[in-house]
């Protein structure tokens, strides 16, 4: 079976091995992590345009390497090819390899950093807390500086610090596909820099195995038919696929 | 009293100094302080909430605006509350349990602040026993509830339902993963898509003090 993959990058390694392995054929589109920091609307539109731009090409079905990532991905449209998703509500839930352990887990642990190969190596954004390189928001402490004066940048500075100061541990996903240790010494680096705790997470490759081999198991994966978009449960099944309306 | 236009700009840019300056040039004027901060100061602070709505402003800018109006309504407070101005009404807010992201809820607050509102901050991790002792202890007349993530925000359903006895008392939600959908299917009073929204559900949702 011929499939079309559009991922965030953030399983960049862990997608790249998952096909590797899988006895479909599957044409990867990677899409930058950063996106999830441009909010829901803008992340659905990039998203939803390469659903479109697959109308002609010989895929049978497109999968997304997406958790459902603050709702950005309701609303997705399945036109002439059946779209299908795993049922999570973050990259983390799928790194970890399902929703159960991971949510035992982060209740155990709500102040969990977590981090991955993907999430060190590729684009750091807003969204991560700031380092000692002195920036905030994603900004460096010069761009800070010149936006809105130095008295403003301090005091950002000290906000950005003040907003991640819940964490207490970081989590690093260990996937088995890292060349090395390189990416665990980074996120011990982190921890060790912030003064938290370690914790190394033996990650899952399971969920995206199935998603590319095609065992969408129900519990686990949505299947959206043409002519329907993806909503929201609000339970656990997260996802479910309703008839287009408009 | 017109809008003192570089008092207003200089809140919406965030310049604080300036604002305590404008401020402390008025009070020594005797000029009517009231009117600074309903003409100018709010509006300017609405005016980056509307912008940061609209996806022209971002959480920086809102932080530094908040920031210098902050410092003007430090000065003028005194003034105030000898004249009897009174808050708008008082609110608590919270992060629900679970969830230990305050950034989202403190811009909350600080728009509610620079609303008029008295403002209760409860932090993160709030369960519904600690938003009850807001209302019933402090006498706050609307719960303010946020998430930042889809696994915590279920628990606003338990804070709903926690709350069944007291119908007067508005539980008004937001953050991230949170709709509007999410609020009518939870049978919570108000919902706010940002910061500026939530003034505006909180307004209408609790009366005015006599």
């Amino acid at each position: 079976m011929r499939l079309k993959l559009l991922s965030c990058e953030v399983f960049y390694r862990e997608m790249c091995a998952v096909v590797a392995r899988s006895p479909n054929t599957v044409d990867i589109q990677f899409f930058p992590k950063g996106l999830h920091d441009r909010g829901g609307k803008a992340m659905r539109a990039v998203i939803q345009e390469g659903i479109d731009a697959g109308r002609d090409e010989p895929a049978e079905a497109v999968l997304l390497g997406y958790g459902l990532c603050n709702n950005s991905l309701a609303g997705l449209r399945a036109l002439e090819k059946p779209l299908v998703v795993p049922r999570a509500h973050d990259c983390l839930a799928i790194l970890m390899g399902g929703r159960e352990p991971f949510s035992r887990y982060f209740e155990k642990h709500p102040g969990t950093y977590f981090l991955s190969s993907g999430w060190l190596e590729r684009g750091k954004t807003a969204s991560q807390p700031a380092t000692t390189r002195g920036g905030a928001f994603g900004m460096s402490w010069d761009q800070l500086v010149e936006q809105y004066g130095e008295e403003n940048a301090a005091y950002l500075v000290e906000q950005d610090r003040e907003s991640t100061g819940h964490y207490d541990r970081v989590g690093f996903f260990r996937m088995g596909v890292e060349p090395d240790g390189r990416f665990e010494e980074e996120a011990r680096a982190v921890a060790a820099e912030k003064g938290w705790l370690f914790d190394l997470l033996p990650g899952s490759l399971h969920l995206l195995q199935d998603l590319v081999d095609g065992n969408w198991r129900d519990v686990d994966f949505l299947t959206v038919p043409p002519g329907h978009e993806i909503a929201l449960t609000y339970d656990e099944q997260i996802i479910r696929a309703r008839p287009i309306m408009s | 009293m017109a809008r003192n236009e570089e008092l207003y700009k200089a809140v919406a840019s965030g310049k604080r100094r300036d604002v305590q300056r404008i401020v402390q040039e008025a009070l020594d004027k005797g000029d009517d302080v009231l009117a600074l901060l309903n003409e100018s100061m709010i509006p300017a602070m609405q005016e980056v909430g509307d912008k940061f709505s609209r996806g022209e402003a971002f959480i920086p800018e809102m932080l530094i605006a908040a920031r210098a109006m902050q410092a003007g309504v430090t000065l003028i407070e005194p003034t105030l509350v000898k004249s009897g101005h009174k808050a708008a009404g008082r609110v608590c807010i919270g992060a629900v349990k679970g969830d230990l992201h305050d950034i989202g809820k403190n811009l909350v607050a600080i728009m509610l602040r620079s609303a008029g509102y008295e403002v209760i901050d409860l932090g993160t991790d709030c369960d519904v026993a600690k938003f009850r002792e807001a209302v019933d202890e402090q006498g706050a007349q609307a719960v303010l509830a946020s998430a930042l993530l889809s696994t915590t925000m279920s628990y606003m359903q338990k804070l709903v339902d926690g709350f069944r006895d007291r119908p007067d008392v508005p539980i008004i939600i937001g953050g991230a993963p949170v709709t509007e959908e999410f609020a009518e299917q939870i049978g919570a009073a108000g919902y706010g898509k940002d910061a500026g929204d939530a003034v505006k559900a909180v307004r209408r949702l609790i009366a005015q003090p006599a």
